[in-house]
């Protein structure tokens, strides 16, 4: 549960969604569920090449299972705190 | 049930009403009809008129009229949708939803209309439904994401064995010889050894799974200064 957590707390934060068919879009944390599905406001496309046709939609839902990477704003993550938070997640708590 | 993409739906029940015929064994439900609704697959032309018919797995559009014509779609295959107001992007506003396609080869062109031979649905990778009435748009978008939270990923219990590539390693104490085979009983680790981290996004629901202890109380994992120490007081 521990990203579930952590992506709750970014929720307003900008970061970009990279799909694994390498789709790169951009847009304001809305919200997340348990699955990691993210809804992103704002969205506009990174890679507009690929997808021309998307360009700018004000609302998506992108399904968890679809998702690559989601890159934070490196302001907006303090990687010590994630490394212990993961570390005792794996032990257990 | 076969997953994979767009493909031609023509199921309807005879009662006249041309409604689609649900896998209701599976539990599949209606979700909600909606008239009136025009479909383009790909970069293909809109088709209309139709309805679209939302169920708590798939979408599907038929033809109001030629009762031959319909396509469906999973949610489990779809990756994202959207609502597109973007007039630069496509002419009318619709929900935009770009489908989960195999990656056989590297396509450029989708096959469209311009060459119509048989049109591989299977390929579509964009669809945007065009609803008449676009005031209906943001609430056929709530549906849309209702339906998909409804159909994670499943959880395949087959592949128990992949499982342990699942493993994420934050430091160097936390490798462990996996298996859990030894039977000198100095391994109280449960029937799963490993220990799953349940952050594999894309994977079978892997954070449904419950976190599991693994739990090593061997001494030969403890620093081999205690063990010095010990020997050394038992010395005097």
């Amino acid at each position: 549960q521990l990203f579930f957590s952590y992506f709750k707390d970014l929720v307003g934060q900008e970061v970009t969604v990279e799909l694994k068919n390498d789709l790169a879009i951009r847009g304001t944390l809305h919200s997340v569920d348990q699955y990691l599905n993210i809804k992103l406001e704002n969205t506009r496309v990174v890679d507009q090449d690929k997808y021309p046709h998307m360009l700018s939609v004000r609302n998506c839902f992108i399904r968890g299972s679809v998702v690559r990477y989601v890159q934070l704003p490196p302001d907006g993550v303090d990687v010590d705190l994630l490394h212990d938070a993961a570390r005792r997640e794996a032990r257990g708590g | 049930m076969v997953v994979g993409g767009l493909r031609e739906f023509a199921h309807r029940t005879g009662n006249g009403s041309g409604t689609p015929v649900l896998e209701e064994s599976n539990g599949e439900e209606l979700m909600r009809v909606q008239p009136s609704v025009a479909v383009a697959l790909g970069n293909r032309s809109l088709e209309s008129p139709g309805t679209l018919y939302i169920t708590s797995r798939k979408l599907i559009w038929l033809s109001d009229v030629d009762m031959a014509k319909g396509y469906a779609v999973d949610f489990l295959s779809i990756s994202l949708h959207a609502v597109s107001r973007d007039q630069e992007a496509y002419s009318s506003p619709c929900i935009y939803t770009q489908i989960e396609v195999e990656d056989d080869e590297d396509e450029e062109d989708e096959d469209d209309t311009e060459s119509t031979g048989a049109l591989d649905l299977s390929k579509i990778r964009e669809m945007r439904l065009v609803p008449s009435d676009s005031t209906q748009l943001d609430t056929l978008f709530d549906v849309f994401c209702e339906c998909a939270e409804l159909n994670p990923e499943p959880i395949e219990e087959e592949e128990e064995e992949e499982e342990e590539e699942h493993n994420w390693v934050f430091s160097a104490d936390q490798m462990v010889v996996g298996g859990g085979a030894e039977e000198d009983g100095e391994w109280p680790i449960s029937q799963s050894p490993t220990s799953v981290i349940g952050l594999s996004i894309g994977d079978e629901g892997g954070l449904a799974q419950p976190m599991l202890e693994l739990q090593i109380n061997d001494q030969r994992f403890d620093d081999a200064e205690e063990m010095v120490h010990e020997s050394e007081t038992k010395d005097h």
